[in-house]
């Protein structure tokens, strides 16, 4: 079993990174009135783990005996019936799932599944826990009708059923779903926490740690923490004793869009534009998201790029990457950055060095 | 009218550039004209001289002309000084144009009658002085110019001297007639006019000639043109007759190039002898046709007071044209009353007769001869149809169950092509020739299948008719019945054979089988879906499109026939641009023949303009016109037609071709700022486009189609569209198809590998993240944890440590390899690199091995009910023998049948297979020593779940792909 899974937290009183959210919470659920949740924070802080420990906190082992169910649900809409194929994770007293994998017809998950979910009160022989848990992932992802549906829902059966939302950025969360949740912002790990943790995961695997080697490894993981335990584990893997220069493997897409970021700082003209896009297009291929994609070059080109273009750069990222969102077709947004970004640089090249 | 416009531009072009040389003291009624007539004349000079001489010296030729004028000017009064002026130019331009032009003209010579002349004229200036002002000083030119032609003549050169009567001549006579021949070439005028200049381009006049000034006369033009762009030249030379070749050869007689020379046209036609003609030289051979124009009006004019309607343009041929005009405009407004006149009785009841016809059906070929094109498709009919008694009814005689002839002869014929080329007429024709009678059966009626029992008889439906035809049960009886009436079935359009007709291609195939007698079958595209079995059983025939000489030499005649005047180049322009349909162009004519007589190059290509027979266009096509380098030039709305041509596919072509264009816009662009400025705002406006196309498919926003192919197509190709150039090497300097269509469904397959993948991740429990941070955060560890321990441990650790560590997370062996799959970027080493075969092959034994100790796996093995197609060898869901309670246990059979309801569901689609199959998958899963029993019958119980889950594979693809499929299918 990979480390990451092995030494995740399994409740509350475990969580070594977020310490006082996980006792705020466990007060929480222990006095048995819990609100809607939205659990937001940039990737590997924690979120997962926590909700996870949160619903071991409220329903004991049994919430960990998940099952996956594939279903599809026919769907009445309007003037057609839609076949919707949803992927769950339930135990007895929780379901988890990702509306937004239906795409642009995640509404009809929110306004028919999840309210279908959220209708049936669960049947507790004890009779104590009188509502189930939806745990909603990805919830900046469904679109804005899905959103809308949701907000009745959680009104309308908050009775019988909780919501627990997962996401990395509230700001795609409407408002109106944002003031019916308890907010809870999971920040990113520090780098001394990420040590911390990684040196805990070192003392129980037993492993000899030379120095300044952990710390490596969290500047190198960007804060997240899933990241750094899985390239500790990575290091681990490829070459054990460690020594204190070793190498910390990079992903492999990371490594390849730093490739595109030096292709396109090296020459801006048509030809490199066609290379890049091909290149893109390799990344899209191997499933690595758009948006993704679209930060990491941005990050990888601002660190080469003269100051004074940082902002103006920055902005027709953000430009685009909206775009890319109201769009279908990820690589045209990405490789119009691309054509821009060049456009840009070589005029300031032009002007600086004739 | 036509006229003052010309005045008036050659006018203006004197105010601008040459007000010097007219400036000198003279009236200012008198100026202009001189200077017009300079203007004409100089031109002609040069071609005597040199037609090598470029525009620009006309104004030195001017000064050398001055001098002349301004001697007559002192002793004449000034309007005989612009007549003199005049007619210098006139007679200029008379000799060479009678030397270089047909003969024809010189018989017109012969006939100048001065007295209708001058009767002739003058109408049309009373008009013309009320136009404008400068129109006035040419009256006198005109009224007088009869009286001093003598005197003139003999004060100066001779070259000079024809020329200015014809001008003269030109300008009076012509307008009388109906200017007919001038409004199309003013219409040529006004178009140039219109467009824009070409980057050499001086204020060049287009010279304006007689229509068949260049007839017989073949160009080929080489590099850029002085003035003109070369479509632009084209379309001059054509409209006077001329005609145009790609590439030179024997024929051709003059290669039209202006500055670059050089190449390979040049070299050849250096080589053949060519003769080299520039601009200015084409400019003077048409304009000096124009006095031989205007003597042939001479003598027009003559015939005018009889016959004034109508513009002659050649001499003594022209007069039996004119006759037959006359006689078919007579027939045209009264077509049942006899025609008066001079036209036979037979011709009279020839039109009574046909008038009323279509012209289609008229022309309609009487033999095969007559037959355009495909000469060797209809012998080939031909032969077939008349062999056939001998190939085939020999054998028919030995009875119904002969078996099928196969000694190269079919039984029926499949003529095939595209409309309007004659199949149905050569069917027809030939089996007329032949003695067979023809019975047609087309679309409009029943074709369905027959009823089985043909005894019903022939008053039952058409196909029972066509049964008993072709079976000719009680026909045959009567023994002289094949030497007398032969018949021949002519199937028409039978790709046609749809909805109403059901069964109708089978019993068309199964009549042909039993058929008696020969079987015609037309259609227009042999390789629809529908006939693909006939096509066993026929001989094939593809009609090809007659070429545009053959099919322009078939309308002369008809032309001819009627009366029509229409010079061989306008009706080769007619032909092309029908795209091959002789049906289409007959009627055009026709419709063209009923408001003129004589029908001019112009004419046509106005027409044809507008009713232009729509074209499939291929995508391809599209892009190439709208990033062509002259794609500026195109209108808004064709542009639009061009793009929406596939509101789908030209858009991506464009997204893919984008980038290969170098722009003409930004022509001097040293460093590539510019036209990286405009990628970028291409690549933006690409964006939009996907924006806009969204809305549309998501939102059904329909109406924003247009706006998303401006803002997909016509933006981006109006900034880059210039010279294509390859960006790579070994490419070919074609458009590409797009791209995001295949990489898109490339992605769409990893998805749903990675969500499988992610699938059984999530069955482990060990892990509950979701799919991206799977592909983003563990991929990396997966792939080191699977490939490592090959590469360093020994082979038989190392398979025990993969295997272990796959089960751990319930990987099967397509995970791993979709896990490798994805991992795999260009240019980096592939991740399996360095592992023996060996090692490879042990751990695929491990992991098989190990499969018998799994609690549950290789559940797709079992073909469900309702689950078509077998599905490829997959496996769900691999749990590790659960260690804990009962409870567990039952939530993990729970799960698992869930699980082998998902993942067979993923690869199901074709036909059901019945329980046998089920019974015996079972049997062999259960050999395994797999619970699946239990899961089945939980299955069986649960049938609802299944076809659920049998839509899975589309509403997968719909939902993540989010790609074409989805879209197309909406």
């Amino acid at each position: 079993m990979l480390w990451v899974d092995k030494y995740r937290p399994k409740n509350l009183d475990k969580i070594m990174v977020h310490e006082e959210v996980a006792q705020n919470l466990k007060k929480l659920v222990t006095e048995q009135d819990c609100p809607h949740l939205l659990f937001y924070g940039p990737p590997g802080s924690g979120k997962k783990t926590l909700i996870m420990a949160v619903l071991r906190q409220m329903f004991g082992p049994s919430a960990e005996k998940v099952k996956l169910e594939n279903k599809t649900w026919k769907i009445d809409a309007g003037s057609r019936t839609l076949d919707l194929e949803l992927t769950t994770l339930s135990s007895t007293h929780h379901v988890e799932l990702n509306p937004s994998d239906a795409g642009f017809q995640d509404r009809y998950i929110v306004q028919e599944i999840i309210k279908e979910m959220a209708k049936n009160r669960p049947i507790d022989t004890k009779g104590k826990k009188g509502f189930k848990v939806l745990v909603l992932n990805e919830v900046d992802k469904l679109s804005r009708e899905a959103q809308h549906s949701l907000r009745r829902t959680m009104e309308k059966y908050s009775a019988s059923c909780r919501l627990i939302l997962c996401c990395n950025g509230s700001s795609k969360v409407t408002e109106a779903v944002r003031s019916r949740c308890l907010n809870l912002r999971i920040n990113a790990p520090t780098n001394e926490q990420i040590i911390r943790v990684l040196e805990f995961i070192g003392k129980k695997e037993s492993l000899q740690l030379p120095p300044g080697f952990t710390a490596r490894i969290a500047a190198q993981s960007n804060r997240s923490l899933r990241r750094a335990i899985l390239s500790f584990e990575t290091c681990r893997v490829q070459q054990y004793p460690f020594t204190s220069d070793q190498v910390i493997p990079p992903m492999d897409w990371e490594q390849y869009i730093s490739e595109i970021a030096s292709d396109i700082m090296q020459e801006q003209s048509p030809k490199r534009l066609f290379l890049v896009r091909g290149k893109l297009y390799e990344l899209l291929i191997n499933c690595i998201p758009p948006v993704i994609i679209l930060k990491r070059l941005l990050s990888e080109l601002l660190k080469k790029l003269d100051a004074e273009l940082k902002h103006e750069v920055c902005h027709w990222a953000a430009y685009y990457e909206h775009r890319m969102r109201l769009g279908q077709k990820a690589i045209f947004h990405i490789e119009a950055f691309v054509a821009k970004f060049m456009s840009i640089y070589k005029g300031f090249l032009i002007a600086t060095f004739g | 009218m036509a006229q003052s416009d010309i005045r008036k531009w050659f006018m203006k072009q004197h105010d601008k550039g040459n007000g010097n040389a007219s400036k000198p003291g003279k009236p200012t009624m008198e100026r202009p004209s001189p200077a017009t007539s300079l203007s004409e004349k100089k031109p002609v000079h040069e071609s005597q001289e040199s037609s090598g001489r470029r525009k620009t010296s006309k104004y030195f030729a001017t000064d050398t002309e001055n001098p002349r004028d301004e001697q007559e000017m002192e002793t004449t009064p000034a309007k005989r000084k612009i007549q003199k002026n005049s007619e210098e130019l006139h007679s200029a331009l008379k000799t060479p144009a009678a030397k270089k032009l047909h003969k024809v003209d010189d018989n017109d010579d012969f006939i100048s009658p001065d007295a209708r002349k001058n009767s002739a004229k003058v109408t049309p200036i009373k008009k013309l002085k009320s136009e404008s002002g400068r129109g006035i000083v040419q009256k006198p030119v005109d009224t007088d110019e009869n009286d001093e032609d003598a005197v003139d003549d003999k004060d100066i050169e001779p070259p000079l001297k024809t020329g200015g009567r014809g001008g003269g001549g030109r300008g009076a006579a012509t307008a009388p007639t109906g200017g007919r021949g001038r409004g199309g070439g003013r219409g040529g005028f006004m178009n140039f006019g219109e467009r824009k200049e070409p980057p050499h381009k001086g204020e060049k006049e287009v010279p304006e000639g007689s229509p068949d000034c260049l007839a017989g006369l073949t160009f080929v033009i080489s590099g850029t043109l002085d003035s003109l762009e070369r479509e632009e030249a084209e379309d001059l030379i054509k409209r006077h007759g001329g005609r145009v070749t790609g590439s030179i050869s024997k024929k051709t007689n003059y290669l039209l190039a202006d500055e670059d020379i050089g190449g390979r046209k040049s070299s050849k036609a250096k080589e053949l002898g060519t003769r080299f003609l520039t601009e200015d030289g084409l400019f003077d051979m048409i304009r000096s046709s124009k006095p031989a124009k205007a003597t042939a009006q001479e003598e027009l004019k003559k015939k005018a007071a009889i016959k004034p309607v109508v513009s002659p343009l050649k001499g003594s041929p022209q007069k039996e044209v004119k006759d037959k005009v006359g006689n078919s405009s007579a027939r045209k407004v009264a077509p049942k009353v006899p025609v008066t006149g001079d036209s036979s009785t037979k011709q009279k009841d020839q039109c009574i007769a046909q008038c009323s016809l279509s012209w289609t059906d008229k022309y309609r070929p009487k033999t095969p001869n007559d037959i355009i094109g495909n000469q060797s498709i209809v012998k080939q009919l031909h032969d077939w149809l008349a062999n056939w008694n001998i190939n085939f009814s020999r054998s028919a005689q030995k009875g119904k169950g002969r078996k099928q002839n196969d000694s190269g002869s079919k039984k029926a014929v499949l003529l095939s092509g595209t409309p309007g080329i004659g199949k149905t007429t050569s069917a027809k024709l030939v089996g007329q020739m032949l003695g067979f009678q023809t019975i047609e059966v087309n679309a409009s009626d029943n074709r369905g299948k027959a009823d089985s029992k043909i005894f019903k008889g022939v008053n039952g439906s058409t196909a029972n008719s066509i049964k008993e035809l072709v079976s000719n049960e009680a026909l045959s009886v009567k023994s002289n019945w094949s030497k007398h009436v032969k018949t021949v079935l002519i199937m028409d359009e039978v790709d046609g054979m749809s909805a109403g007709d059901r069964g109708g291609v089978a019993d068309l195939i199964a009549s042909i089988k039993i058929s008696k007698i020969p079987i015609i079958c037309i259609c227009n595209d042999r390789y629809s879906q529908k006939l693909k079995s006939l096509v066993n059983h026929c001989l094939l025939l593809s009609f090809r499109k007659p070429t545009k000489q053959q099919m322009a030499k078939r309308f002369l005649q008809v032309a001819n026939q009627e009366g029509l005047q229409v010079n061989e180049i306008a009706l080769e322009e007619l032909a092309e641009r029908v795209n091959g349909d002789m049906r289409m162009a007959l009627n055009q004519l026709q419709y063209m023949g009923l408001s003129m007589s004589v029908i001019k190059y112009d004419d046509i290509r106005q027409r044809l303009l507008s009713s232009m027979k729509d074209e499939d266009i291929s995508p391809f096509t599209a892009v190439d016109k709208l990033f062509g380098f002259n794609a500026g030039k195109l209108r808004m709305d064709e542009r639009i037609d061009l793009s929406m041509s596939d509101p789908d596919l030209v858009p991506l072509l464009i997204q893919e071709n984008y980038i290969n264009y170098r722009p003409s816009s930004a022509s001097k662009d040293d460093n590539g700022v510019k036209r990286m400025n405009l990628l970028a705002r291409a690549a933006e406006s690409i964006g939009d486009g996907d924006i806009i196309n969204v809305q549309i498919r998501r939102y059904r926003q329909w109406q924003l189609s247009q706006t998303g192919a401006v803002a997909s197509c016509i933006i981006p190709s109006a900034l880059l569209h210039g010279q294509r150039e390859i960006l790579g090497q070994g490419e070919r300097n074609f458009n590409r198809f797009g791209g995001w269509l295949g990489k898109n469904s490339t992605m769409g397959k990893n998805l749903r590998l990675l969500e499988d993948v992610h699938v059984h991740f999530l069955a482990s429990r060990e892990s509950s993240s979701d799919r991206e941070t799977l592909r983003v955060d563990y991929f990396n560890l997966l792939l080191k944890r699977l490939t490592d321990p090959l590469r360093i441990l020994s082979k038989d650790e190392a398979v025990k440590k993969v295997v272990e560590f796959m089960d751990t997370y319930s990987l099967s062996q397509e995970d791993s390899e979709t896990i490798m799959e994805l991992s795999k970027f260009q240019g980096h080493p592939n991740p399996l690199e360095g592992i023996q075969p060996a090692v490879k092959a042990a751990l695929t034994k491990a992991y098989k091995e190990g499969s018998s100790s799994r609690v549950v796996r290789a559940a797709d093995l079992i073909t469900l009910p309702g689950i078509k197609r077998v599905p490829k060898k997959r496996i769900a869901a691999i749990l590790e023998p659960v260690e804990g309670s009962l409870a567990e246990e039952t939530g993990d059979a729970l799960a698992e049948s869930e699980e082998e309801n998902s993942s067979d569901a993923e690869n199901m689609d074709d036909t059901i297979n019945g329980e046998k199959k089920l019974q015996l998958d079972l049997q062999s899963s259960n050999s395994k020593g797999i619970q699946i029993q239990l899961d089945l019958k939980n299955d069986l119980k649960t049938p609802a779940s299944k076809s659920k889950g049998s839509s899975k594979p589309t509403e997968k693809k719909g939902g993540r792909s989010s790609g074409t499929s989805a879209k197309r299918k909406r």
